[in-house]
């Protein structure tokens, strides 16, 4: 194994032509990255730019008021993310048709309804989910970009689309996993299969559900800022536009404004993973 | 007697009700999340139904009629043509920068597992404190006392860090140290990667069991040859399966990473759309999906091969 992992070096080296000095930056380069980190400590907090035109916000409120925005991208994509991966989480698992409930007895009609449409919705819902997964966020945005313009909206259904196709994904995968006596013990007693789904199954998963969906949450902050560099109006925006003008006190300022987000965010995500742990 | 023994069965599962398990932290993040999450949605300036708008239309219609390939535009569809075309662009562009995308992953995965597990050990608190394994015997002197108390927290943090700013603006200002090479976009995925396989390798550490470390030490062995002799044998399955786990991530981001100029498949994805060749840049996009979805599967594969041996 680790033989074929240094062989797949090798050849993933040698094909793209990397050379050692290559990895040196150029005397240009060297020269970029001081005046850049020589701001490191010095965040710019008023507009660095020769000149300002009437009635630009100041630089502070354009950062905050990015950061907004940033986050509420996140915020709405994720939720309709987690809508899409509830729903389609709930056809991807096999915990409430498949196995040792053929053997309940039915009546004949429902007994063609397990042994042919729940798998036929199971494989289309695994179908749909890996084609949501397959195609990054930033993909899916200049993919709405060029269909629609440039719209919130895209921003939104951008970060949802592959958000949700990865919470189904792990969402059934969690609840595949949990002990199925207690969905046994509710089948017997006459549930449907959206019952013994919501009431045995999912509850025994949901402390993993919630951890994971926090985490994802610190996740579509990092895409939502990204996708600014495609235009959108968070904070990648501005940090594409302050370094390509070579304002690199600005970049500090709202690459410190990101961090900042991102890192409560990770505490957050891990304080209440770390409550919802056994 | 009857409707008593009701009661008392629901005298129970109040009961029940009342000690199921409650954390007011994580009941008030799930309020405060719902509440971000409406905020969001009334404050965010999202106006869905302006996405159908009629300039909206006209903008999905022009693109849907673009989005044929060249030689059908107003034509018949007819597969044999679809795909000589298509095949034709694989064999121009698409095949090369599919290699490439999986060779900067590769490249990349590879580098964080090393610097991932390297910068694993002194995040681990097990493993960096002033005497691993063993009960503390005399006090370590100040010093050692006072590195030893510094050196998980800061690299714990030097991780985060790492991990906390996405691999695209790490591309991006990497791109104007380097110049162009596929190097930045390396060094890129790396370095977010390193973060993120650092700390999972660090949990393993720590909950690894000590009683083999622990006699390795009583031996006198040092903190490196614990590592090396002690420690890697531990750690190489699961390691592997986050490595594993992770590529598929940079699989992806290798792909987006080609648009800030690299020779992925998102180089060729700008390059489409700038010169308004709708038809190549689905083409690459679906290309862009395929390579994912083959990376998943043998990153699948991979890790079941890690689980059974």
């Amino acid at each position: 194994m680790i033989l074929c992992l240094m062989i797949a070096f090798v050849w993933a080296y040698s094909h793209l032509g990397l050379r050692g000095e290559d990895l040196h930056p150029s005397s240009g380069g060297l020269k970029v990255l001081g005046e850049f980190a020589a701001r490191a400590l010095t965040p710019a907090l008023t507009s660095e730019a020769d000149f300002v035109p009437e009635g630009t916000r100041p630089l502070l409120y354009i950062a905050l008021s990015s950061a907004r925005t940033t986050l509420f991208f996140a915020a709405a994509g994720m939720s309709l993310g987690l809508f899409l991966g509830i729903v389609l989480g709930f056809f991807s698992s096999t915990s409430w048709w498949a196995g040792d409930f053929g053997g309940v007895r039915r009546s004949s009609p429902s007994r063609i309804l397990g042994r042919v449409l729940f798998p036929v919705l199971y494989g289309g819902s695994r179908v749909i989910i890996n084609l949501m997964r397959s195609t990054h966020e930033v993909l899916w945005a200049v993919l709405f970009l060029t269909a629609f313009g440039l719209s919130n909206t895209a921003a939104v259904l951008a970060i949802a689309i592959p958000y949700g196709g990865t919470l189904a994904k792990i969402f059934s995968e969690m609840v595949d996993e949990t002990t199925r006596e207690p969905a046994h013990a509710l089948r017997g007693a006459g549930a449907s299969g959206l019952q013994t789904y919501s009431f045995a199954l999912v509850p025994q998963a949901l402390p993993d559900m919630i951890g994971y969906s926090f985490y994802r949450f610190e996740c579509a902050l990092r895409s939502s800022a990204i996708l600014g560099f495609f235009g959108f109006p968070t904070l990648g925006l501005f940090i594409r536009q302050s370094f390509s003008s070579l304002n690199y006190g600005e970049v500090w300022t709202f690459l410190y404004v990101l961090l900042g987000m991102v890192l409560i965010f990770d505490w957050w995500s891990g304080a209440v993973r770390r409550r919802l742990a056994p | 007697m009857r409707r008593q023994e009701d009661k008392g069965r629901s005298q129970e599962v109040q009961l029940l009700l009342a000690e199921r398990p409650r954390n007011r932290f994580v009941r008030g993040s799930l309020y405060l999340l719902l509440a971000l999450i409406m905020v969001s949605w009334t404050f965010g300036d999202l106006q869905v139904d302006e996405l159908f708008s009629t300039h909206r239309l006209r903008n999905l219609n022009r693109f849907l009629s673009e989005v044929r390939p060249f030689p059908l535009h107003g034509k018949e569809w007819d597969w044999g043509v679809a795909l000589s075309w298509a095949q034709e662009i694989f064999k121009r562009e698409g095949l090369e920068a599919t290699l490439s995308t999986l060779g900067i992953s590769v490249v990349a995965i590879l580098l964080a597992g090393f610097f991932g597990s390297l910068m694993a050990l002194p995040a681990a608190r097990n493993l960096a404190c002033s005497e691993p394994f063993l009960p503390e015997i005399r006090p370590p002197p100040l010093r050692a006392r006072v590195f030893y108390a510094l050196l998980a927290p800061v690299t714990r943090f030097a991780l985060i860090l790492l991990r906390a700013i996405p691999e695209y603006i790490w591309a991006f200002i990497l791109l104007a140290v380097m110049g162009p090479s596929a190097w930045p976009a390396i060094v890129a995925l790396a370095i977010h990667n390193t973060g993120i396989l650092g700390r999972l390798q660090a949990e393993t550490v720590e909950n690894v069991n000590p009683n083999p470390l622990s006699a390795l030490r009583g031996l006198g062995g040092k903190r490196s040859q614990l590592a090396a002799v002690g420690l890697l044998p531990l750690l190489l399955p699961r390691g592997l399966l986050y490595l594993f786990y992770r590529w598929e991530t940079c699989v992806r981001e290798a792909t987006v990473l080609g648009m800030l100029g690299f020779s992925s498949l998102g180089f060729w994805i700008t390059d489409a759309r700038a010169r308004l060749q709708y038809d190549r840049f689905l083409f690459f996009v679906l290309l862009g999906a395929a390579v994912v979805l083959i990376g998943d599967f043998i990153s699948a594969f991979l890790r079941r091969i890690v689980r059974k041996a």
